[in-house]
C-alpha cells in the first residue's frame, strides 16, 4: 500500500517542489525535533502523573497540557508528510519507518482506550491512593512506544530497505 | 589533543562499529526529549499557560530532566569523540554546546528561583517579571540547540 503511494507521489509537483529548495529538508527536521520535545515533553507529566509519579502535579490539570501534546503531534505529522513525500520511494520501503509508522498507529489506539475508558472515571479517583493498575499499563504503554517511535525514526537512514 | 581522541579506542569503535553511532544517535535523541521535553513545559508554565498546574510541581521533575542531560551529555561526548576534529571546528557545534551550557545554567537558576517561592508562599507561587523572562530566555536558547545541532550535518 505505502508503495503504491509512493509511486504516485514520486515526481510529482509536491515532491518535486519539496526537492527544489535545498533549505527546506533542514528546516522540516527542526520542526520535527522541536514537535517531539513538544509531544514527549508533555506526555512524560501526563503519563507519570497517571501512573502516580510526581504527585505534586493536580492529576486532572496536567491535562492541561494536552494542547501542547497535540501541538507537537500537529507539527510532526505535517512535517512528517513532507518529508515522505519528498523522498517517497526510499521511506515507503524502509523497515524502520514501516515500524515507527505502526507503533505511531498504537499509540493512537492506546490513547482512544484512555479516552474511552480512563478519562470518563478520572476524576472518581482517589488521588492519595495508588493509581489503577489499569491506568498504570496504559501510561506506561504510552511512554514505551513513543519512546519507540523516536528510536525507530532515528534508525530510518541506518536501518536497510525492504 | 582533538586528533589524539579521535584515535583512542573508544573513539574508533563508535566510528567504526556498525551499530555504535546509529544507537548512540537514537540514545542522544530520547534525552533531548527528556531535557528539552521537560524544560519547555516548565517554561511555558512559568509563561503563563497550563493555568491550574503548580508551577512548584516542576521541582521534582528537573532531578529526570538532569537524568536526560546525563543521557545525552555522555552519548554525545562518545558521538563527538568518533570526528573530534570536524565537530570541534563546526560553528554550529560550538554554539549549540554554547546554548547547553546557558540553558543548564538557566535551568539552575529558575529552580533556585522556585524553591525561594515554594518556602515563601507554600506552593502557590505568584510568578514574578523576572523568572518569565528567565523562563522567555531557557525556551528561546533550547530552540537554538536544537536548531544549531540540526545544522550541524548542514554547514
Amino acid at each position: 500500500m505505502l508503495e503504491s503511494i509512493a509511486l504516485i507521489i514520486a515526481g510529482g509537483p509536491l515532491n518535486l517542489w519539496i526537492q527544489s529548495i535545498y533549505w527546506l529538508w533542514p528546516i522540516l527536521e527542526i520542526t520535527h525535533f522541536i514537535g517531539l520535545s513538544l509531544l514527549l515533553g508533555g506526555l512524560i507529566i501526563i503519563d507519570l502523573r497517571m501512573a502516580g509519579h510526581f504527585r505534586e502535579f493536580n492529576l486532572t490539570a496536567t491535562h492541561k497540557l494536552l494542547p501542547i501534546v497535540f501541538l507537537g503531534f500537529g507539527l510532526n505529522l505535517l512535517t512528517g508528510v513532507l518529508f515522505f513525500c519528498g523522498d517517497p520511494l526510499r521511506y515507503s520501503v524502509n523497515i524502520s519507518f514501516q515500524i515507527k509508522m505502526v507503533l505511531v498507529a498504537f499509540a493512537g489506539l492506546n490513547a482512544l482506550f484512555y479516552y474511552c475508558k480512563i478519562n470518563p472515571v478520572i476524576h472518581t479517583w482517589n488521588t492519595a491512593a495508588e493509581s489503577p493498575p489499569i491506568a498504570k499499563a496504559v501510561a506506561y504503554t504510552s511512554l514505551i512506544t513513543w519512546t519507540g517511535v523516536l528510536l525507530c525514526g532515528r534508525l530510518i537512514p541506518y536501518l536497510g530497505t525492504g | 589533543m582533538f586528533s589524539a581522541l579521535e584515535n583512542t579506542s573508544v573513539a574508533l569503535w563508535v566510528g567504526q562499529s556498525l551499530w555504535a553511532y546509529p544507537i548512540l544517535l537514537s540514545t542522544h535523541i530520547v534525552g533531548l526529549a527528556i531535557v528539552v521535553g521537560i524544560f519547555a513545559m516548565r517554561d511555558l508554565r512559568l509563561l503563563g499557560f497550563f493555568h491550574g498546574l503548580c508551577p512548584t510541581a516542576f521541582l521534582p521533575l528537573s532531578k529526570m530532566a538532569w537524568m536526560g542531560f546525563i543521557i545525552n551529555a555522555i552519548s554525545g561526548f562518545l558521538l563527538f569523540t568518533s570526528q573530534a576534529l570536524t565537530f570541534i571546528s563546526s560553528t554550529p557545534f560550538l554554539l549549540k554546546i554554547a546554548c547547553i551550557i546557558a540553558g543548564m545554567a538557566m535551568a539552575g537558576v529558575i529552580q533556585s528561583k522556585l524553591r525561594g517561592e515554594l518556602a515563601n508562599s507554600g506552593g502557590e507561587a505568584v510568578l514574578s517579571g523576572s523568572i518569565k523572562t528567565l523562563a522567555a530566555a531557557s525556551l528561546l536558547l533550547w530552540i537554538a540547540a536544537i536548531i544549531a545541532g540540526r545544522l550541524i550535518a548542514y554547514l
